[in-house]
């Protein structure tokens, strides 16, 4: 299904210049229905009381990390069905299986560029 | 068994001058030990600090850059107008002129992405300077228990730490108390009778 450019993204990033990079190659992709949060907990939060369509979330954050809040959308019936982008340093091997495993709709490393996010999402929304 | 324990005696002998010996040397490293350790707070600061330099640095670029595209936004949608305009009164030639360089600036607009995502940089710089202060934080760590386990006072305030390491950290914290701005500097070169710019000299 073909991504809806009015659909809510939540942005997940301890860092608020990613987050800022991130909201502004998806505005102009044409999503522009962005909201924040800066660690998986935050994040969750707001999935549970709003409707979105699409987290795109680094790993490494503190209180709640990337992998635990897949986890936590894998696990909540009402929210496995988003699609989870993991954009992140973390480039190893591991780290990427331990994603998958985990449920993760697809994995960017950084640094990358607005191609590679375009690219990644077409695959999620085909 | 006399010459036994004769034999005995001299080996736990010598082995407590081994030990006096080596507890002496400690304690001979542990002056230095102990300023040094106490430069790493120092040290972690200055870390964190440059953390910031680069959010704020990479913030401004960003601003800067999101006005641009903002602003390249309004302007092709203007050319776009004004092409359709020409189009509909027959001037082929300009719209396609007009054509070309809203083409200019689609492709300026993606170098203004290019920009955004180079910035990227800053946060995989702050990751690694972040591990860089757990590091340093945990060295500092196992070096007072060192000071502790082996009993390394410091009598009285610690003395300055001399060598390359020492200079640059006295370095950095000047910088952060004698850095002048610009309005400061140019209060002294006026002092000194350079003219400023604005000033009625």
């Amino acid at each position: 299904m073909p991504a809806d450019p009015n659909m809510k993204i939540l942005v997940v990033d301890d860092m608020s210049t990613m987050r800022r990079i991130v909201k502004n190659i998806m505005k102009q992709l044409g999503f522009a229905n962005v909201e924040e949060a800066e660690n998986g907990q935050e994040a969750l939060e707001k999935l549970k009381v709003d409707t979105f369509g699409f987290v795109i979330s680094d790993w490494n954050m503190p209180v709640m990390t990337g992998i635990q809040l897949l986890r936590a959308i894998r696990a909540d019936d009402k929210l496995k069905a988003i699609p989870v982008l993991m954009v992140t340093a973390e480039a190893q091997k591991e780290n990427l299986i331990e994603a998958i495993q985990a449920g993760v709709s697809n994995y960017i490393v950084k640094p990358f560029t607005a191609e590679v996010l375009q690219e990644k999402m077409s695959k999620i929304f085909k | 068994m006399l010459n036994g324990n004769v034999k005995l005696y001299s080996e736990l002998g010598e082995l407590a001058r081994y030990l006096e010996s080596a507890m002496r040397k400690i304690a001979e490293v542990g002056a230095p030990m102990v300023a040094n350790s106490a430069q790493l707070p120092q040290a972690t600061a200055h870390l964190l600090d440059l953390n910031k330099m680069t959010e704020d640095g990479t913030m401004e670029v960003m601003r800067l850059t999101e006005i641009l595209q903002d602003n390249h936004a309004r302007v092709a949608k203007e050319l776009a107008s004004v092409a359709s305009i020409l189009e509909a009164v027959d001037c082929r030639t300009l719209a396609e002129r007009l054509g070309k360089t809203a083409q200019e600036l689609g492709q300026d607009d993606k170098h203004l992405m290019d920009i955004m995502t180079a910035l990227s940089f800053q946060d995989l710089v702050a990751q690694r300077v972040k591990k860089l202060v757990t590091i340093v934080e945990d060295v500092q760590r196992k070096l007072v228990e060192l000071v502790v386990v082996f009993g390394l006072k410091q009598e009285g305030a610690a003395p300055e730490v001399q060598g390359k390491a020492g200079e640059m950290l006295r370095q950095l914290e000047a910088s952060k108390s004698t850095a002048i701005k610009q309005e400061l500097a140019d209060e002294l070169l006026s002092e000194f009778g350079f003219k400023q710019s604005g000033s009625s000299g």
